[in-house]
């Protein structure tokens, strides 16, 4: 018989641990708790208010609204727990999505307008890159920059008019559908795969959430920091080039003022799923549920006929709320040193 | 009645403290007099940090009283400054690009109706730059400027502006090259003389006898012991600290030394000139030189850290790159003196923070293999004996003594041909500093050629098979240990 073990090791201990958490303690302590309730709760809220929101159309709706803002938001993630930001995703997206168009308009073949559009926010992006890692210029000066360029080169490329009449090649990712369901929607969830894959299960994640915590000890272990840097807003840019092909799709047309005010939308969702504005710390799985709830959010307030200028202070808010959760557990993780 | 005893104006009464799982401080009474130096010593998580954290303001007390000059002790930081009493953290906690003048009444500007009265300022701040014996520095310089002593003695200065009467020294020293140390030592004497009464921190056994009339030890939360300095020796004292017989044995020991692994020929660098030496396989070579001498600068030159401005560094006979992160891939491995700021993500988990940069043990084709990296963290943890509740727990949860064989875990897991190791023991307690020291011990049997610096020259000494002293960036001096003498190093060190 062996029962006097646990004795024992109890009486040796000097500090001895306290028991493991609750299943329900562990849930209500989990980071991710509080923005999956605030889900729940919105969408209850929402279901309440409104008769039309209960609706598996209406959440295909949802759904599709969200994909330009959730596919770069994919891409700001990584850059954001890098430690950096990207406002220029907006501009990007505009700026692809319209020299795609005309190229396309002026008979480039729509497959290849794709292509043009992806290489044109990857490109946007690894000027951003550059400039941060090697340059050494402050991540929101150069993608403030980056933005006022954007905007003023499209404008300048569009004369201030919308593209219209674009083939289906082109179209294709932001307007068909497969069954009842938009191509977007499967793009959506693609993405935010391939990212939490990414993230979790890459050396590249890895690098990033290093570099984005301790460059300098990342750097000492001999994590190429300013590739891994340039990587992040690369994949940021390029995911824009994916967001502009959405959004074009969906509309059917480029438009010059096409994403304006995205970045807000964008880092709204990813601060708010819980990517830290310090650097090292956030999700892939966090950023979906910022994408979904700023979604729901967006979609109920128009059923309810809310005025469109108050969604936008909404957004703002809650950018707000999720910045000081952000700084407020930064200071409580400062202090626990015993 | 009264008596010749200095009535106390801090009074600990029976104080005690739980953080969760653990019994900070319990029942611990303690007083501080004027005039007098009280040295608080223990081992890391003794306790020491909660005292200072309970006598700060900082956390208020589970049970017992804390007495200021009889009254209860105020219960906000900045009331408890107000009320005169002041900490010296081991970091600094000044604005580097603001003046002298400007950090010295940084949050108590004299001022009248809004506008600050700069001559009242400046005659305040002379006086108090005066009593740490830092008379002639120029107001208007920015703080960045000055040395790190200077620094840290203007830290004592703002302390005294604000007119306090008890001063607190964490760790003062620990960053402080040996002469500046007894630089601070001896300001802090003559603020005892001035009536001050001083808590004062430190792991620097020697220098709690040279400064304390009282010492008083803390072990796991309990005051263990609390007597005239008089009473205690260093054997004493450490048996007091650890509770069981243990000199602070250095387990150097002969061991092969192999061919030469580090060739460094005329290397320029910041902080460094035409600094030549080597370093054979298995052997352990220390840098000893004064605060400022271009002991860390060498190292980090060496790293990739700063501009290799001239000469010739080779690992194995081939040319070491230089950029810091190409330097690691070359076997060149730095373990740097401030591991928190550079060696570690504090906000990720233990595992993370031994994987990083040694994919090739636990990757394939860009993809991590998590069970393989977390069963590799977890014989690395159970080798280096790190002790921690969960693997998956934030690196920056741990004791400083922890991280660093966290750090050396990781350096070992690149199994480095060279391994630079910039004051692997500080802020470390004496317990784990023996296992830090096996382990440097153990990584130069296995073939590293090991170049070892410290702030305390003697644990230099103790590990090292011969040193190199360096003075002003330049190699002055070269000794084998059979020549190793304390009194020749430091005569090497100051003057030639």
């Amino acid at each position: 018989m062996v029962i006097t073990t646990s004795t024992e090791k109890t009486a040796e201990t000097r500090r001895p641990d306290p028991p493991p958490p609750s299943v329900l303690r562990r849930i209500a302590g989990h980071p991710r708790t509080p923005i999956i309730v605030a889900l729940v709760l919105v969408c209850v809220a929402m279901a309440l208010l409104s008769d039309s929101f209960l609706s598996s159309r209406n959440f295909t709706n949802i759904l599709t609204q969200s994909t330009v803002v959730g596919i770069a938001a994919v891409g700001a993630t990584l850059v954001i727990i890098t430690g950096g930001i990207d406002l220029s995703v907006g501009a990007g997206v505009a700026l692809a999505g319209m020299v795609a168009s005309q190229l396309v308009n002026g008979g480039l073949a729509g497959f290849l307008g794709v292509v043009a559009c992806l290489m044109i926010g990857a490109a946007i992006g690894a000027f951003n890159g550059i400039s941060v890692a090697w340059l050494r210029l402050a991540p929101f000066i150069v993608t403030l920059a980056v933005l006022g360029m954007g905007r003023g080169l499209t404008l300048q490329l569009s004369q201030g008019q919308s593209v219209y009449g674009l083939p289906s090649g082109l179209t294709w990712l932001g307007g068909a559908t497969i069954g009842a369901v938009p191509v977007p929607v499967f793009l959506l969830a693609a993405m935010f795969l391939i990212g939490h894959l990414v993230l979790s299960r890459t050396t590249l994640g890895h690098q990033i959430y290093a570099v984005g915590g301790n460059r300098q000890a990342a750097r000492l272990s001999g994590i190429p920091d300013k590739r891994v840097l340039f990587q992040a807003y690369l994949i940021a840019g390029a995911c824009a080039g994916l967001a502009a092909l959405v959004l074009v799709g969906r509309l059917g047309a480029a438009t010059p003022t096409a994403g304006t005010g995205l970045e807000l939308q964008v880092i709204a969702a990813v601060v708010i799923g819980g990517t830290s504005l310090f650097g090292g710390k956030g999700s892939m799985v966090g950023t979906l549920i910022g994408v979904l709830l700023i979604g729901v959010i967006n979609n109920g307030l128009t059923l309810l006929n809310v005025s469109p200028f108050w969604v936008q202070f909404i957004q703002g808010a809650l950018i707000l709320v999720a910045v000081l959760l952000d700084a407020f557990n930064q200071r409580r993780l400062s202090v626990t040193d015993a | 009645m009264r008596s010749d005893v200095p009535v106390p104006v801090v009074e600990f009464r029976g104080v005690s403290k739980s953080y969760p799982g653990i019994r900070a401080l319990h029942e611990v009474s303690l007083t501080l007099a004027p005039g007098t130096v009280t040295a608080l010593a223990g081992e890391n998580g003794a306790g020491k940090s909660t005292f200072i954290k309970l006598l700060s303001g900082a956390e208020a007390a589970d049970s017992g009283r804390i007495l200021l000059r009889g009254g209860d002790l105020p219960t906000t930081p900045g009331a408890v400054i107000d009320a005169g009493v002041s900490v010296i953290y081991q970091e600094l906690t000044d604005v580097p690009d603001m003046s002298l003048l400007d950090n010295l009444v940084l949050g108590r500007q004299p001022s009248r109706l809004g506008v600050v009265r700069r001559g009242a300022a400046k005659r305040a701040a002379r006086a108090a730059l005066d009593r740490v014996g830092l008379a002639d520095l120029p107001l208007d310089r920015p703080v960045r400027q000055l040395s790190l002593a200077q620094r840290q003695l203007t830290e004592i200065a703002r302390c005294l502006a604000r007119d306090a009467s008890v001063l607190v020294f964490d760790e003062p020293t620990s960053a402080l090259s040996e002469s500046d140390a007894q630089g601070l030592l001896d300001t802090i004497t003559a603020l005892r003389a001035q009536g001050m009464a001083i808590l004062y921190v430190s792991h620097h056994l020697d220098e709690l006898f040279e400064i304390a009339d009282t010492i008083a030890v803390l072990r796991d939360g309990e005051l263990v012991g609390v007597g005239p300095v008089g009473e205690w020796d260093e054997a004493k004292l450490v048996r007091a600290m650890l509770a069981k017989d243990m000199a602070h044995a250095y387990p150097w020991r002969d061991r092969p030394v192999g061919a030469e692994r580090l060739d460094v020929r005329e290397l320029d660098a910041p902080g460094v000139k035409r600094a030549t030496l080597q370093v054979k396989s298995g052997e352990i070579v220390g840098l000893v030189g004064l605060a400022g001498a271009g002991r860390t600068e060498l190292l980090k030159a060496l790293a990739g850290l700063s501009v290799r401005s001239r000469g010739n560094v080779e690992v194995d006979g081939h040319p070491l790159p230089a950029r810091a992160h190409d330097v690691v891939r070359h076997g060149v491995v730095y373990a740097p003196e401030d591991r928190k700021a550079e060696g570690l993500v504090l906000d990720a988990s233990v595992v993370d923070n031994l994987s990083y940069g040694v994919y090739r043990s636990f990757t394939r084709a860009g993809w991590l293999r998590r069970g393989r990296q977390e069963r590799l963290a977890r014989a690395a943890i159970a080798g280096f004996g790190v002790k921690t509740r969960d693997p998956r727990q934030p690196a920056g949860k741990l004791s400083g003594g922890n991280q660093q064989k966290i750090v050396l875990a990781r350096a070992a897991a690149h199994t480095p041909k060279v391994l630079l190791l910039d004051d692997p023991t500080r802020g470390v307690d004496v317990g784990a500093k023996a296992g830090i020291h096996e382990h440097v011990l153990t990584l130069a049997e296995s073939g590293a050629a090991v170049l070892l610096t410290s702030s305390d020259t003697d644990e230099v000494l103790a590990m090292a098979d011969r040193v190199y002293v360096l003075r002003a960036g330049r190699v002055v001096g070269e000794l084998r240990r059979a020549e190793f003498d304390r009194e020749r190093v430091l005569q090497l060190a100051a003057a030639g």
